[in-house]
């Protein structure tokens, strides 16, 4: 069953004890109204009948025509009363009736006592006659009213029992209301702590083991609701995403076997080129240095031209190389002093150029984590650019420090040299790629892709910010935990 | 298969919260009769007299449909003629109970007899009537004077007869009464050895039959409403008291079954009295059952004590205190609020 249908359930079983408790209370609400004006009419009938016994002794004691007045109105009054009967089950109409009779008979009796002729003026035969017939009517009105009275209590009893049967099945239904409301209450906490919760329990966990790689875990749920479909889904996604990464693996495994190619062969290409280059440079300089003076100053140009393009194209292939090395080199990890290697390398610099007097700006202190022959071929083409680019300033100044960018500190290499045009930054950092005339400034542009794919390799990032004639800055972090 | 699977289980559902509700909705309409349980006590034996009259059809509904059995008694019945018998076989120590009209109850309690009622019964209109004969000059109610009139001595009847002659300012001593058994009315009055008959049912209607055209029936139902009344002995009904009490509850449901049932009531009465049916009807509607105790009996009993005195019944004396000889504890263990005697 489908949790929505269980919910709907229970609340229509609460609503249904709701309406059923509120159903019973208006019911015992008109019960306990329709007997109150019930016992109303009693009460009222029973001061009627108080009031008839009280008119009756005064004139049996002193014959008074006012007292018999009275009794013809408290008469009559009672039988308005009584022909207004609320009461409608069989014995309180049978009471009712009785009343109604007994009424009749009771002012019938009454007017026969004070129709009766005085004893007084009767002879002693008759005057005993006349007391007995009195002290029988007596009696009679004494008896009758007396159980008119009875029954007018009894009316008011059955009204008192009317009230207390009401309040008795409404405390009942109510009770019973709230036990069914109280078990269903039950019941929903416990359908879902076992179709809600646990169930989402075990999604969790299910997500947790497949957050740490095992794919092979499935929920295998059989419940029809809602989060049975759920389950189901993600069983079906776990799926399909097993089946995605291992494609993706296989294309990794396939890709890493093609650059391995790929490096092997241009690893291979590079080693085999210098051979027939180092020939080319050789036997041109030996045609310079044999004949010579037999050549004329074009053919010397020419020879001159073949060797500085053979030697040319020998850097280019020893930076692929170098670049091919990088990428091949297994990582060694290890705290670095990154102060200490930038220092070193800035004295090697000033020793090889002392004319161009640079500043160097050196914070102390800076560590990082990384693989230090590799670290230092990076810093020691940063270092160099920016000595480069840098040179032709009047007082080129290098600097080497940390900063904060958005929470990730970034170590920096600036300089205040001609800078370039961050519009082709994107090219920076591309093998061979240069934002100058290599006339201008010597090299092949292969190290700026040298020093990135070395970051990359310690997981880290690089960037530059430059503008032309104010300088650039280089800057890069890696990540302690760098890939191999 | 889900879906068929949820459908019942719905349907289950369903059903449980129904029948939760249907039990709420039970319990608040029967919640009467839940609260109240049935005795489990052993059956107790009891013997009670009455005579073969409807007016002691409470009794014997509630034998018929077994209400003293649910009770826990196991009553035997002994019929008689009248009231008067059974309290004699009680007096022989027979019967610990009897069911009988008012007037032998008096009479026996004036005489000392340590009686008491513990409820009347029924209360009847026209309990007794004249039935005189029209041949002996008898047109009006004054024409009994000097007549000879047929009562049984000590009963409701001549008590009534006595009432009768008051409220019609007759004088009693102007006419003869004359005690008859009530098996022999009829025969007395066809003789001519009386002039009129004072009688009840069902012989009132045999009387009148038997004189078809030539019976002549006074009746004044303003003077004296005849009681009949459950009686025993004081100290039988204080050593009884769990057993009178049941049998005071046995006759509330006799009661209550007359008041839902009236025709079968009646048929079952018949069938117990071996009456034909047509010969209950009549008078029927004058019978007003009803297991109470109301003040206006001791002002009833007390009236007839006077008529007992002055019919030489009894000796002249002062009236007894009848209410130590009015048993209440048995109604109002069972039903207080039928007891309206001034306690």
């Amino acid at each position: 069953m489908k949790i929505s249908t269980k919910a709907r359930l229970a609340t229509g079983t609460g609503l249904t004890s709701i309406m059923l408790i509120a159903g019973m209370i208006w019911w015992a609400n008109n019960e306990v109204e329709d007997a109150n004006g019930q016992r109303r009419q009693t009460i009222e009938l029973a001061r009627g009948l108080t009031e008839l016994r009280l008119v009756t002794f005064e004139y049996m004691l002193n014959r008074q025509e006012r007292a018999r007045q009275q009794e013809r109105n408290v008469s009559e009054h009672l039988d308005r009363l009584i022909a207004a009967n609320p009461f409608s089950k069989p014995e309180q109409s049978e009471v009712v009736l009785r009343l109604r009779q007994r009424s009749a008979t009771t002012h019938r009796i009454f007017e026969e006592l004070a129709s009766a002729p005085a004893a007084n003026d009767a002879n002693a035969a008759e005057k005993e006659s006349i007391q007995r017939f009195e002290a029988q009517l007596s009696s009679r009105l004494l008896i009758l009213q007396q159980e008119s009275l009875a029954d007018a209590f009894r009316l008011g009893d059955f009204s008192t029992e009317r009230i207390n049967a009401a309040q008795q099945r409404v405390v009942l239904v109510i009770a019973a209301g709230l036990v069914l409301i109280a078990m269903t209450t039950g019941g929903g906490a416990w359908l879902i702590n076992r179709d809600v919760l646990a169930p989402i329990g075990r999604l969790e966990l299910a997500t947790r083991e497949v957050a740490a790689g095992n794919w092979n875990y499935k929920l295998a749920t059989l419940s029809h609701d809602e989060i049975g479909e759920l389950s189901r889904t993600f069983d079906a996604m776990t799926h399909s995403l097993q089946t995605s990464f291992a494609q993706i693996e296989r294309s990794n495994q396939e890709l890493a076997a093609l650059n391995q190619e790929v490096e092997a062969f241009s690893y291979s290409v590079s080693h085999d080129l210098r051979g027939p280059l180092r020939s080319m440079d050789g036997f041109s300089l030996a045609l310079l240095e044999d004949y010579g003076d037999k050549l004329d100053d074009e053919a010397r140009d020419s020879l001159q031209r073949i060797r500085a393009a053979s030697q040319r194209m020998g850097r280019l292939i020893d930076d692929l190389l170098r670049l091919s090395r990088v990428t091949r080199i297994e990582l060694s990890l290890k705290p670095v002093n990154l102060s200490e290697m930038v220092r070193e390398i800035a004295e090697s610099l000033d020793q090889q150029q002392p004319e161009r007097a640079v500043q160097w700006v050196i914070e102390d202190g800076l560590m990082v984590h990384a693989d230090k022959a590799l670290l230092q071929i990076a810093m020691q083409n940063l270092l160099e650019n920016a000595c480069k680019f840098a040179g032709k300033t009047d007082k080129p100044v290098i600097r080497v420090g940390v900063a904060e960018r958005n929470g990730v500190k970034e170590h920096f290499v600036a300089d205040n040299g001609v800078g370039f045009d961050m519009a082709y930054a994107d090219r920076l950092f591309g093998a061979f790629q240069r934002l100058h005339h290599e006339s201008e400034f010597s090299g092949t542009g292969i190290g700026l892709a040298i020093v990135q794919r070395i970051i990359r390799r310690h997981g880290g990032a690089i960037r530059a910010e430059a503008k032309p004639g104010q300088g650039a800055a280089f800057f890069f972090h890696l990540k302690e935990q760098a890939r191999d | 298969m889900a879906s068929g699977t949820d459908t019942r289980r719905v349907r289950v559902v369903a059903v449980a919260v129904a029948l939760a509700i249907a039990v709420a909705l039970a319990l608040g309409f029967a919640s009467r009769a839940w609260f109240m349980g049935k005795p489990a006590a052993p059956m107790e034996k009891l013997r009670i007299a009455l005579p073969g009259l409807p007016h002691a059809a409470l009794l014997h509904i509630a034998a018929a449909k077994g209400y003293f059995a649910e009770e826990g008694l196991d009553v035997s019945i002994t019929i008689t003629t009248h009231g008067r018998a059974a309290m004699d076989l009680m007096d022989q120590g027979k019967v610990e109970l009897v069911a009988a009209a008012e007037v032998p109850f008096v009479i026996s309690v004036v005489k000392g007899e340590p009686l008491a009622i513990v409820a009347t019964l029924v209360s009847v209109a026209n309990a007794t009537e004249i039935v005189a004969r029209r041949d002996h000059a008898i047109a009006v109610p004054s024409d009994l004077r000097g007549k000879k009139v047929g009562v049984t001595f000590g009963t409701g009847g001549d008590y009534s007869t006595w009432a009768f002659l008051i409220r019609h300012r007759l004088a009693p001593e102007s006419i003869t009464l004359v005690d008859v058994a009530p098996g022999k009315m009829v025969g007395e009055l066809l003789g001519g050895r009386v002039d009129a008959v004072s009688t009840w049912e069902p012989i009132k209607s045999d009387v009148q039959a038997a004189l078809a055209g030539n019976a002549l029936s006074f009746t004044e139902p303003d003077v004296y409403t005849g009681i009949f009344a459950l009686i025993g002995r004081i100290e039988t009904l204080k050593a009884r008291a769990g057993a009178t009490e049941k049998l005071v509850r046995a006759l509330l449901k006799a009661e209550a079954f007359n008041r839902a049932e009236p025709q079968q009531a009646l048929k079952l009465l018949a069938g117990q009295l071996k009456l034909d049916l047509k010969a209950l009807e009549p008078g029927w509607s004058d019978f007003t059952f009803g297991v109470d105790l109301n003040q206006s009996l001791l002002i009833t009993l007390e009236d007839e004590t006077r008529w007992a005195m002055a019919r030489g019944y009894v000796d002249e004396g002062p009236t007894p205190n009848f209410l130590s000889h009015l048993y209440l504890d048995a109604l109002l263990a069972a039903r207080p609020e039928r007891v309206t005697v001034v306690r």
